[in-house]
């Protein structure tokens, strides 16, 4: 290699190479430490040293290498080094053991490690240690969270929690997750309460896309989540925990050297599937096809579909590969006094989808201070800032992308935007998306502050008091602006802006006493008492202008003044609580907890405020029984049972009154008009829940696992009553429609198992560890209070999912298929479609008949016609088992991670399909279309309507023919759109190194890891659209993929480096 | 600090924190929202209450969905192939029960009448007794005017309907059944009644009168004479009725018609002497909050912001034949043949040439030429009226003429001429059922009106009604300019033939799916 060449190398060289070389130098240097020649073979046993009993699967580890084994059955072990060289022994439940070697003969005796085996779980407003849990608490540490690399934390919360169902609502970036822990116990939102270092999560924040409460915090933040399932857990919480409460807790400083990590990642993100919609030639093709059978013009640009070329793929031009890049930094530390944590990072990830993007960047300081002997005072607080572009998936951007025709080009040979060029004047201009995407602005950001501030005395050594003040402050902005355009015939002549300010404050305070004593060394006692209040408030303000002097200066003030709009609404609520817990230990054996909690809401009217929830929940630690006492299987063995009865609040503020909003009319100026109907009597949903389970720790705590059978039963739901049109109250929007008032209609159950198992397969040098868990829930609907009791859940006002007694929430419902008519006796053999008065239809290819290529449905009661009541139940969208495994290797200073998450047996409503399979629509060709079915006459001579002189040439397609009227309705509702939704998906895959701390100390560096991590590499499913994952806010109407944002496949690498001072 | 007084101190702070909040702390009224509890307290706030029953989201369904499409396309006066099969249904008479203007149709009326209720309940149940009783009456007589005609509009399009009163009922039980026609009709009556005892002869222009009510009344005791009387005859009491309260508004009101025909549907003369009911809208750009007239607009040149041209309904030949040559002042109001100008319709943009037949009438033109910035096209500001004072003088020559073959009686004569001459046609000296349904049909085109009179007519003489619909040329048609050549063309589907099922509309699917009992006969209300 000559200078110049070198010199040439240099100057482009990035960090990444030199990172690259910095890496094969260490490699190297480790390969030459390993080739030193004063090596023994070391030689040893490990022991217990409370029984003498040999440890199999003790950890055994050259320090500062990465040199590993584990001991055999006999509690042997054999490793090479040299003398004076440290070996570390670990296992769990018992202390880690450094030793010095000063001979090739080594014999090892480990302490139990009490505080190993006394995990500490959060329980709200306190702690407890796992073995001494009598509820079904599911936790999941940080550590294992960053394995997956998520952009959010309920990403990453999908297959780690037994019993936990996670669906994204969008795979936007930021977007958001549906997250139900054990099935759906209400018509509204059965999302859990979120806490955050004592921060609650208002449920107010529980909304859609790009507006996903859990996107404001940083995942390497965490230090672990703990997830609450049962009553005897969560009715500390109250009533707002009826639907389960997931506790965050993040990481704090610790006395010692100050420590600092610093990680970046970097990658990008791919879509995983597209739909395949028509090319050019198809295109061409079908519409000169269907011109012919329409007598519509051939269009003369199509005269000759086979030199066309492949037109345009609209799906190619709206989804790109994405980057997206982190960085964070932390630095925590302290002395016996006072300990601090302060990270700050950024991250930024742009969509798949043109026009989208997601930035966030927060602060975080977490401080300790044990200010006299008797006071502890702290603060957790952390500031986000995100920064969104929705521009693209404000609006459906699958469905924009489908809805564009291949003839259309994105950009002239100018260069400038291209747009629809057919003046057929009743179909309405398309507006070419990627130009939309480019040009508009959909800009939200948002401020997030989360505090905490606590101060905790200690009275004597068993009582203390602790106060918290917290609060979720919340500053959004959208910036909107549509500019002025041109794009072939699509014109838009008028600019507009929006702009929108809202802020919502959160704020609690809460004391409460707890009493801790130990009596006799028997008898373990635990009390708590105490209140809360809470305060929610959210205010905002709009304004909109239209007329821009330029497309450039895009501030609301330099609209036109005369076009100004404005709005803006203020709102609060409050709850007030007194709640009390005890938990009582005898002889380690038996557990005893009991909770109450009184909870007042001003949601209701002032007779129905109050509400006691309450539960009691037994265990019992078999393992410290005599049968199993010193057992060699068994090292863990608790029995739990508990029972509660909790409330939920799932209303609108002041849903007991009738509520006014102002409106204009043409009279002088504003005026009043009714909102929403007020229902005095509306009150706390109610739920008794029933939870047994067993956890259990065998061969030497190799084999952990929890099993829990629950049986929530919902009373009194709450529902915004769903009526007939004539009453002209409604829980959906239409225009003038009064919103309907919430009344408790019903009542369901949810049974279900959820179970976890973790394994440590192998131990040593190499190591296999596998995370299981299953969860199955049975949701049914036992009562509805209605006349007809049945729910019905609309898509395109059209219903799909109806809700009945014994059924459960949202089932799919209509029609069943059975294929086209393709011959004479089909219209003889197979019952016929009706009008609504009950009058057969004609069969006759003019409007008003039905005829050859339309769809047969099939007569479910037998009555020989088709109405709606041949319509049944197609399956439902909830899933009946959810899976998900892990599999950990380590070997040396790797570790590899793969995880995969399952669904079973649910159903998804393809609606792509609905659109894209049917030939009277203008756009969105799916390439299945071009099966459509094919008439033929039998004799050309004879006329085309003569229904004996017609066949269908392809008979076996369910794609209905050309025909210029749908008077079959073949686009109602069938099963024909619904599709198995079951899927197989890798989750993630994670690969990664980390150096030994022996080479790297040498660069003051105190650890070192780089990975390389893909998440969603491969899905497998029978599901015909882009993804089965389709989450929904509502129940009645989920599992509808209406050009769902699909998750990507993300690639990234990272590396993650530890300072010590 | 002594550590025993320092426990006790922090002991007392304890307890103190646990004593809980003020008792109003749960006392969150809503901010932003007024509600029933704390209204209606003034004769201002019931003024506030009543305006909003008047236009905006009350009316927005209707008038946008429904209004014209079961008015004037249905009826034969206009065809509109290209939104969809809905309208194709209502031209070629195969209208489905999922057919998406009925079911909106149905829904958009209840919606008002729910708005009616509400208000009606709220007024009676929480008004204090310091608002004078004429005040409280007057704002229940305006919401009790509106319910009439929402239930009108019921009646004749669907016949037998559920009454509906009190819709906070329907909460606790919502499958009710169908009411029989007479009843509604007689609750539509007595709605009207009241509306007319309590209502001022004078109002603030755009709220309803007394006369708005009596006018109303004599229309619809007009219609309840024939209800039943499937022989041909009418009933002569609910005749004499209709001539009474048209004879009352006639002569006492002090209203006139506008002198010039086309006036009345332009914004500068919304809300004039003519009018008695006109929608209120005001210049919005909220989806369904305003009215979308505009969008039936032949082309978005001339349209606010240049867009929401979606559609523009096509003249049907009969409806041009319906129109003589004199005629020609109502025809261009109410549409526009090849070749007319029309200079108001983007005025600084020279106006606009139409190029095929079409509609003309509410079609007003961009925010310029109605000199309002704030309009869209989905936000016209046009009080389209669905009351005025020339249908009360024509029902009052049609209550005249009654049972009789013809009529030369002076006040009818005269007050159909009224309306004959300020549309610059012959005066004539002699009139029969014929004459009025025809100058009916010119003189509301466009309005919404021909259907009702053609159900009108089906209630006493239903063969007749039959007849007219068979003999129709339910059509598009080309026109040449300069011959003045009107050709038909092909039907846009095969027209099924009209019986006398076809002036019942069927019931929307969704409400039978949603309310069996809807299936099941009327029952009295009474």
């Amino acid at each position: 290699m000559n200078e110049k060449k070198m010199r040439c190398i240099k100057k482009r060289s990035c960090s990444l190479f030199n990172a690259g070389i910095i890496i094969a130098m260490l490699l190297y240097a480790e390969l030459m430490s390993a080739q030193k020649f004063d090596q023994k073979k070391i030689k040893g046993t490990v022991t217990s040293e409370t029984d003498g009993q040999p440890l199999f699967g003790v950890n055994v580890e050259l320090k500062g290498t990465n040199q590993k084994t584990a001991t055999d059955a006999d509690g042997g072990f054999a490793i090479t080094a040299r003398i004076g060289e440290t070996v570390v022994f670990s296992y769990l439940g018992f202390v880690k053991e450094e030793v010095k070697i000063t001979d090739v003969e080594l014999t090892i005796k480990l302490k139990e490690d009490l505080k190993a085996l006394n995990e500490v779980v959060v329980i709200g407003y306190g702690k407890s240690k796992r073995k001494d849990l009598t509820g079904a608490i599911s936790s999941v540490s940080g550590e294992e969270l960053m394995r997956t690399r998520p952009t959010t934390i309920d990403q990453a919360l999908q297959g780690k929690v037994a019993g936990v169902v996670v669906q994204q609502t969008s795979g936007q970036p930021g977007g958001g997750a549906n997250i139900q822990i054990r099935g759906l116990s209400s018509f509204g939102s059965s999302s859990p309460l979120y806490v955050i270092d004592g921060v609650i999560i208002g449920q107010s924040y529980d909304s859609g896309n790009g507006t996903n409460p859990l996107a404001t915090i940083n995942p390497s933040d965490i230090q672990s989540i703990d997830v609450l399932k049962d009553a005897s857990a969560t009715a500390i919480y109250g009533s707002q925990a009826t639907n389960g409460v997931i506790v965050i807790t993040t990481k704090r400083g610790r006395e010692g050297a100050p420590k600092i990590t610093y990680e970046f990642t970097t990658g990008f993100q791919e879509i995983i599937k597209q739909y395949p919609t028509m090319d050019l030639r198809e295109y061409a093709k079908f519409i000169n096809d269907r011109a012919t059978v329409w007598g519509f013009d051939e269009r003369p640009e199509f005269a000759n579909p086979q030199y066309l070329g492949e037109g345009t793929n609209w799906q190619n031009e709206l989804f790109r590969s994405a980057p997206v890049k982190s960085h964070s930094l932390s630095l925590s530390g302290g002395n016996d006094k006072t300990q601090y944590l302060l990270s700050g990072s950024y991250f930024n990830q742009e969509g798949i989808a043109l026009g989208s993007e997601f930035t966030r960047m927060s602060v975080r300081l977490n401080l300790d201070n044990k200010t006299t002997d008797w006071l502890k005072i702290g603060t957790s607080l952390q500031l986000t800032h995100i920064d969104e572009n929705v521009n693209s998936t404000g609006s459906s951007v699958i469905y924009e992308a489908l809805s564009q025709t291949p003839d259309i080009p994105v950009r002239n040979p100018d260069g400038s935007f291209a747009g629809e060029q057919s003046s057929e004047g009743w179909i309405a201009k398309r507006v070419n998306p990627f130009a939309l995407a480019l040009i508009n602005k959909n800009n939200p950001k948002r401020n997030q502050l989360f505090a905490n501030f606590y101060a905790d005395i200690a009275f004597t050594k068993n009582l203390s008091f602790r106060n918290e003040l917290s609060g979720n402050f919340s500053f959004r902005t959208e910036d909107r602006f549509n500019p002025t355009y041109k794009f072939g015939l699509a014109e838009k002549v008028d600019n507009d802006a929006f702009y929108s300010y809202s802020q919502d404050y959160f704020t609690t305070f809460r004391s409460f006493f707890t009493y801790a004593k130990n009596f006799n060394s028997k008898y373990d006692i635990n009390v708590l008492a105490g209140h809360e209040s809470q305060v929610s408030q959210f205010e905002n303000v709009s304004a909109g202008r239209k007329n821009f002097i330029s497309d450039n200066v895009t501030n609301i003030g330099s609209g036109d003044i005369q076009t100004a709009t404005n709005g803006g609404t203020k709102g609060e609520n409050a709850q007030e609580s007194y709640f009390g817990r005890l938990n009582f230990i005898y002889n380690d054996k038996y557990l005893f907890t009991a909770n109450v909690r009184a909870d007042g809401s001003s949601k209701f009217a002032p007779g129905n405020r109050w509400v006691t929830t309450y539960s009691g929940a037994l265990a019992w630690k078999l393992n410290n029984e005599k049968f199993l006492k010193g057992s060699k299987i068994v090292n863990e063995l608790k029995l739990r049972t508990g029972y509660g009865l909790t409330n939920n609040q799932n209303v609108r503020d002041n849903a007991y009154l009738t509520t006014l909003g102002s409106v204009s009319t043409g009279l002088s100026g504003a005026s009043q008009i009714t909102l929403n109907l007020g229902n005095p009597n509306v009150e706390w949903e109610k739920t008794a829940y029933g939870n047994v389970g067993l956890d259990g720790a065998l061969f030497g705590w190799k084999l952990n696992f929890s099993v829990d059978i629950y049986n929530r039963l919902t009373d009194g739901l709450l529902l915004q009553i769903p009526l007939p049109a004539y009453a002209g109250i409604s829980p959906e929007y239409s225009p003038g429609v009064i919103n309907s008032p919430y009344v408790n209609i019903g009542s369901v159950r949810n049974r279900g198992i959820d179970l976890h198992i973790n394994s440590r397969n192998m131990t040593g040098d190499f190591t296999w560890s596998t995370d299981f868990t299953l969860s199955h829930n049975k949701n049914k609907v036992l009562k509805l209070n209605t006349d007809g009791a049945s729910l019905p859940g609309r898509y395109n006002n059209e219903i799909i999912s109806q809700t009945v007694v014994g059924g459960s929430i949202g089932d799919f419902y209509g029609y069943k298929v059975d294929g086209i008519f393709a011959t004479a006796s089909d219209f003889q053999n197979h019952a016929l479609p009706t009008n609504s008065d009950g009058t057969v239809l004609p069969i006759t290819p003019n409007s008003g008949g039905v005829w050859y290529g339309d769809l047969k449905f099939k007569d479910l009661n037998g009555d020989g016609v088709i109405t709606e009541k041949d319509r049944t139940y197609l399956g439902s969208p909830i899933p009946d088992f959810q899976f998900g495994l892990g599999n950990t290797f380590t070997y040396k200073g790797f570790d590899l991670n793969i995880f995969f998450s399952a669904n079973l047996g649910n159903e998804v409503v393809n609606a792509m399909r609905i659109n894209g399979e049917n030939p009277l629509t203008n756009s969105g060709y799916l390439k299945s279309l071009k099966d459509h079915a094919e008439l033929a006459l039998i004799d050309p001579n004879v006329s085309a309507s003569d229904v004996n002189n017609v066949y269908v040439t392809n008979p076996e397609t369910n794609i209905v023919g050309f025909k210029n009227n749908d008077s079959n309705r073949n686009n109602r509702f069938s099963d024909k759109y619904v599709e198995n939704g079951s899927f197989l998906r890798c989750k993630n895959m994670t690969l990664g190194y980390t150096f030994p701390s022996e080479l790297i100390q040498k660069a003051y560096i105190n650890s070192l890891r780089i990975y390389f991590n893909v998440s969603n590499p491969f899905l497998i499913t029978n599901y015909k659209g882009m993804d089965p994952e389709v989450g929904s806010w509502n129940p009645l109407q989920a599992g509808i993929d209406s050009g769902f944002y699909p998750q990507p496949r993300t690639f990234t690498l990272g590396i993650n480096v530890g300072l010590t001072k | 600090m002594n550590s025993i007084y320092k426990k006790c101190m922090l002991t007392f702070l304890g307890i103190l924190a646990l004593t809980g909040c003020q008792d109003d702390f749960l006392d969150r009224p809503s901010k932003s929202e007024i509600n029933t509890e704390n209204f209606y307290q003034n004769r201002k706030e019931l003024r506030l209450a009543t305006a909003a029953l008047y236009g905006g989201k009350v009316w927005a369904q209707w008038n946008n969905s429904a209004y014209l499409p079961l008015g004037d396309i249905l009826s034969g006066n206009f065809v509109l192939q290209y939104q969809g099969s809905d309208l194709v249904q209502l031209n070629t008479f195969t209208l489905s029960g999922s057919n998406a203007r009925l079911t909106t149709g149905w829904g958009a009326l209840y919606i008002i009448v729910a708005h009616c209720n509400t208000t009606i309940k709220a007024i009676t149940e929480k008004t204090p007794a310091s608002v004078a009783v004429k005040d409280k009456n007057a704002a229940i007589a305006e919401a009790r005017f509106i319910r009439a005609m929402a239930y009108y509009h019921l009646a004749m399009l669907w016949g037998e309907v559920p009454i509906i009163e009190d819709n906070s009922k329907l909460i606790q039980s919502p499958l009710i059944n169908k009411n029989k026609t007479a009843d509604v009709y007689r609750f539509i009556s007595e709605d009207l009644i009241f509306a007319a005892e309590n209502l001022p002869s004078t109002d603030e222009k755009g709220r309803v009168t007394t006369w708005s009510a009596k006018g109303m009344l004599s229309k619809v005791y007009l219609t309840m004479s024939g209800l039943g009387q499937s022989g041909g005859s009418r009933n002569q009491e609910y005749l004499d009725k209709a001539k009474m309260y048209a004879k009352d508004v006639i002569e006492k009101s002090g209203l006139t018609l506008l002198p010039n025909y086309a006036n009345l549907f332009r914004t500068q003369f919304n809300d004039n002497p003519e009018s008695l009911f006109a929608l209120q809208w005001s210049a919005t750009t909220g989806w369904m909050e305003g009215n979308h007239l505009l969008t039936y607009s032949p082309s978005v040149d001339i349209n606010p912001q240049k867009g929401g041209a979606w559609g523009s309904p096509g003249t049907s030949y009969d409806l041009y034949l319906a129109y003589t040559e004199q005629d020609s002042i109502r025809r261009k109001a109410t549409f526009m043949l090849t070749g007319d100008h029309y200079p108001e319709l983007n005025a600084a943009g020279g106006g606009y040439t139409a190029t095929s037949p079409g509609l003309k009438k509410h079609i007003i033109g961009n925010e310029a030429d109605n000199n309002s910035p704030a309009m869209s096209y989905i936000g016209s500001i046009e009080h389209n009226a669905l009351l005025r004072l020339a249908d009360v003088y024509l029902v009052y020559a049609e209550a005249i003429l009654g049972n009789n073959t013809s009529t030369s009686d002076p006040s009818a004569l005269l007050y159909f001429n009224k309306v004959r001459e300020r549309a610059g046609v012959n005066t004539v000296t002699s009139i029969n059922a014929d004459d009025i349904l025809k100058e009916r049909r010119v003189e509301f085109g466009a309005e919404g009106q021909y259907w009702f009179d053609l159900v009108r007519l089906s209630y006493y003489n239903p063969q007749k009604a039959v007849d007219l619909l068979s003999s129709q040329r339910r059509v598009l048609f080309d026109y040449d300019a300069t011959s003045k050549q009107a050709t038909p063309k092909d039907p846009i589907a095969p027209i099924s033939p009209a019986t006398f099922a076809t002036f019942t509309l069927q019931l929307p699917d969704s409400e039978v799916v949603a309310n069996p009992k809807l299936n099941e006969p009327a029952v009295p209300y009474y």
